[in-house]
């Protein structure tokens, strides 16, 4: 099988499996508004701080739903030891990876369709001339986000402290991620072009690539002894 | 790519966790049609062994060859040549048995008629339309043991198979590694069920403390 389809399957096994649970949409995107939302009451000041701090408040949500939604993906593959079959199969292990990856992408995406209206409505954002630029902006955070904890994530499959290395490991490296998405989506918001946040547009997809690259690569390697 | 082989040798297998030796040197040929049994006590290096043959860790010192191939080196284009059954069922809880079973069978490009063939052996068609979390342990052995033997693997491994079967289910576990013989495959069964080594057992080797001790024809 090539790396498409196995991807492809692995990612249709977690959409079948979560459209019958709708368990990580469920609890990551609660997570996601509740964080939302009690970041509004507490530091509303008016719509000038409020536009101001947008753009952090939905990195925020986006990184720490984003860690539930991996590690939940990931307990899957622990119960019953389900990640053993497919590590056992002949499954090519990027295809495996990529396909993991694709499903944790999907299913924050989804959430962020959720989360985004609801941060304009909370912030006093006026996405109507920017939304292009702000899904643009945030679908390539959350591609290189779920690439590298996809990845780091894997590794805790074999790890007794693996919400520890999740979060330990995961946060510092993709900072860059997370800061350039917040500048840009900073900027956009502010009134930029994407011509002017076109440095930060290529930092994420500098780190949207090499993620993926990476974790295609290591994914086998991390999991096997 | 389609490889098959007809026999596996391992040779001087030694596996270190850190400081501690789980294989010593063990220097095993396992045969085509021939159901070879791994027994030892806890600790005795089984579980390790299984580990390396089934192509999940990788050997500190010694060769595993799968026929011609090196174990390791191709170890991608053999996967698909191996049937595992270990102590957990390797099966998604939230997906049905048929679920589960159709998605193992798309990963090794099997017919979705064998899945039904399987079902029937192991009687598991009354109870695959529910999900895997609600089976019984011998119910989720079964629908495991389906899995393990979807693709007609040449080398097929076998931890506890036994375990939670019934009378009737332990039967039918018999009568699948018999047909699975005769088909020429290679079977490797752990197991400290006497009743079923007596039945199936063409050879017996003995492992302790990461050692083969004794082996029987």
């Amino acid at each position: 099988m090539n790396l498409a389809a196995a991807a492809w399957l692995v990612f249709r096994k977690d959409l079948r499996i979560e459209l019958r649970t709708g368990e990580i949409l469920i609890t990551t995107g609660f997570f996601a508004l509740l964080i939302t939302i009690l970041t509004s009451l507490s530091f509303y000041l008016d719509d000038v701080v409020a536009r101001r701090i947008a753009p952090g408040v939905l990195w925020i949500s986006i990184a720490f739903s984003g860690v539930l939604a991996m590690g939940r993906s990931f307990q899957r593959e622990r119960d019953h030891d389900a990640m053993r079959g497919l590590l056992l199969s002949p499954l090519p292990r990027p295809g495996i990876y990529l396909g993991k990856a694709l499903g944790i992408f999907a299913f924050l995406v989804l959430v962020e369709l959720l989360l985004v209206p609801l941060l304009a409505v909370l912030y006093r954002v006026d996405l109507g001339a920017v939304l292009g630029q702000v899904a643009l902006i945030t679908l390539l955070g959350t591609l290189g986000f779920s690439a590298a904890g996809a990845l780091f994530a894997a590794m805790g499959v074999r790890v007794r402290t693996k919400e520890l290395v999740l979060s330990v490991v995961l946060f510092p490296l993709v900072s860059p991620a997370l800061l350039a998405g917040v500048v840009a989506t900073r900027e956009v918001l502010g009134g930029a072009s994407l011509s002017e946040v076109y440095d930060w547009l290529r930092v994420l997809t500098a780190f949207d690539l090499t993620f993926l690259v990476l974790g295609a690569l290591l994914f086998g390697p991390l999991t096997s002894e | 790519m389609s490889i098959d082989f007809s026999a596996v040798t391992a040779q001087g297998l030694v596996k270190m966790f850190g400081p501690t030796r789980a294989l010593s040197g063990v220097d095993l040929e396992l045969s085509a049609g021939c159901v070879t049994v791994i027994e030892g006590p806890n600790g005795a290096g089984k579980s390790t062994l299984l580990e390396i043959l089934s192509l999940l860790s990788r050997p500190t010192r010694g060769t595993l060859r799968f026929g011609p191939y090196d174990a390791w080196r191709d170890r991608q284009l053999l996967r698909g040549t191996l049937g595992v059954l270990a102590h957990a069922a390797m099966l998604y809880p939230e997906l049905t048995g048929q679920e589960n079973l159709t998605l193992f069978a798309r990963m090794y490009g099997v017919p979705t008629a064998r899945i039904g063939a399987l079902g029937e052996r192991f009687e598991a068609t009354s109870f695959w339309e529910r999900p895997v979390r609600t089976y019984s342990r011998g119910q989720l052995q079964r629908v495991a043991l389906a899995r393990a033997l979807l693709h007609e693997p040449r080398l097929i491994l076998l931890d506890e198979p036994s375990t939670g079967l019934d009378v009737r289910a332990t039967e039918r576990l018999v009568e699948a590694v018999v047909v699975e013989r005769a088909r020429g495959a290679i079977v490797v069964l752990v197991t400290h069920d006497a009743a079923l080594t007596d039945k199936l057992a063409d050879r017996r080797v003995r492992i302790n403390r990461g050692r083969i001790e004794d082996q029987l024809a």
